[in-house]
């Protein structure tokens, strides 16, 4: 089944409150963060990037101590940013500035391609370009480490997503899969990080919709997680089969997600138990 | 100060005690996490169910199982989502999370609370 095909049957599972269909992108961010502010009343709106942190003065605190967590990880990162291709050339060349202040304008919309262009996807072109082989999405030691090192190089920024008219159809299949119940829980994503956001699940905040894109990757045990294998990760809990990092599922879900975090800081390998 | 511990010492202990044996009464399939995992989001009137600040479904108390009834429990349990659409809560029956004896065990549980 094709992903538009696959989208339909989630959507037609789908027992959540969809908001209103096919809104524009920025009426879809307004409304969510009204629903976030009736949800959240007491919780300042640029405290969302600090996720579950932001709910729990506890897990504020060490979020706080461990604020330096991600350093070993980006320091390899750097040294993949750096290393010379084959051909002489370097990861950094691919991007403007060397990297700086790029990481808060993706996802991005590929009018040529019709699909949507993450940060990893970009790092992976600028590898297949020269001649390099790929980094595998889920491998920390490579993909993980680059992304921590060059979204560092963004952090302070505002998240600037675009979604061009020519993008929103992309930008609406993620904000239907954001509300579809997947799985045999049943969940959607919207189900705790809107529904149930700043409640607990077992112990632990949800976090909102809202500024759950700024962060990431996240540092756990030492290791970066990127916001798509965090997904996948919610996926299995939902007890559904986690779509493929890189694939136009999650990709579109994450434009969505990280659109819906525009004008908040970006603070990347942010420290998580 | 030696006299005060010597009295508050057997009180922890016989609060401790009934706790242990309550536990057994939780049916794993209440907490097991690839099962019901009810505590991920129920907090439970019953102190030797596992501790939890969970809130995303409202707190477990025998009154209210009890005024619901065995017939409702096991409906909701298999399947919230007829009586709401929008809950969040797993139809754990109709998605063959939970076997029906498995249901069976927790309504008595529910209904057994305290």
């Amino acid at each position: 089944m094709r992903f538009p095909e696959r989208l339909a049957a989630f959507a037609l599972a789908a027992g959540l409150a969809l908001p209103a269909l096919a809104a524009a992108p920025e009426d879809a961010r307004n409304e969510m963060a009204a629903a976030l502010k009736r949800q959240l009343p007491e919780l300042a709106a640029q405290d969302y990037a600090l996720g579950a942190a932001a709910l729990d003065p506890a897990m504020r605190r060490a979020f706080e101590e461990n604020a330096a967590a991600g350093e070993p990880v980006i320091a390899a990162g750097k040294a993949l940013w750096t290393r010379k291709f084959k051909n002489g050339r370097t990861l950094a060349g691919c991007f403007p500035n060397g990297g700086r202040r790029v990481a808060a304008v993706y996802p991005q919309f590929d009018p040529r391609l019709k699909r949507v262009i993450t940060l990893e996807m970009a790092i992976n072109q600028c590898l297949k370009a020269h001649g390099e082989a790929l980094y595998d999405h889920g491998d920390a030691a490579t993909m993980g480490a680059v992304t921590a090192y060059l979204r560092s190089l963004s952090n302070g920024q505002k998240v600037t997503v675009r979604v061009p008219p020519a993008a929103e159809e992309r930008f609406e299949q993620g904000r239907r899969l954001y509300y579809s119940r997947m799985g045999q829980r049943n969940f959607a994503c919207a189900s705790c990080h809107v529904q149930g956001a700043g409640k607990r699940y077992e112990d632990t905040p949800l976090s909102p919709a809202i500024g759950q894109a700024t962060h990431w990757p996240v540092i756990r045990k030492g290791a970066p997680i990127t916001l798509q294998e965090r997904m996948r990760e919610c996926l299995e809990l939902m007890g559904a089969a986690p779509f493929p990092a890189g694939s136009d599922e999650l990709n579109t879900l994450e434009y969505f997600l990280t659109y819906l975090s525009n004008g908040h800081t970006m603070q990347a390998n942010a420290w998580r138990p | 100060m030696l006299l005060r511990a010597l009295l508050i010492a057997p009180a922890l202990i016989a609060g401790a005690l009934p706790a242990n044996v309550q536990a057994a009464a939780a049916p794993p399939a209440f907490t097991a996490r690839d099962k019901g995992h009810c505590t991920a989001c129920h907090q439970v009137s019953d102190a030797a169910a596992p501790a939890s600040r969970a809130d995303l479904g409202p707190r477990l108390e025998g009154a209210r199982m009890r005024e619901l009834g065995r017939i409702r429990l096991r409906e909701l349990i298999h399947d919230p989502t007829r009586a709401n659409a929008n809950t969040v809560m797993p139809p754990f029956g109709k998605h063959r999370i939970l076997e029906p004896a498995e249901i069976d065990r927790i309504v008595e549980y529910l209904h057994a609370l305290p």
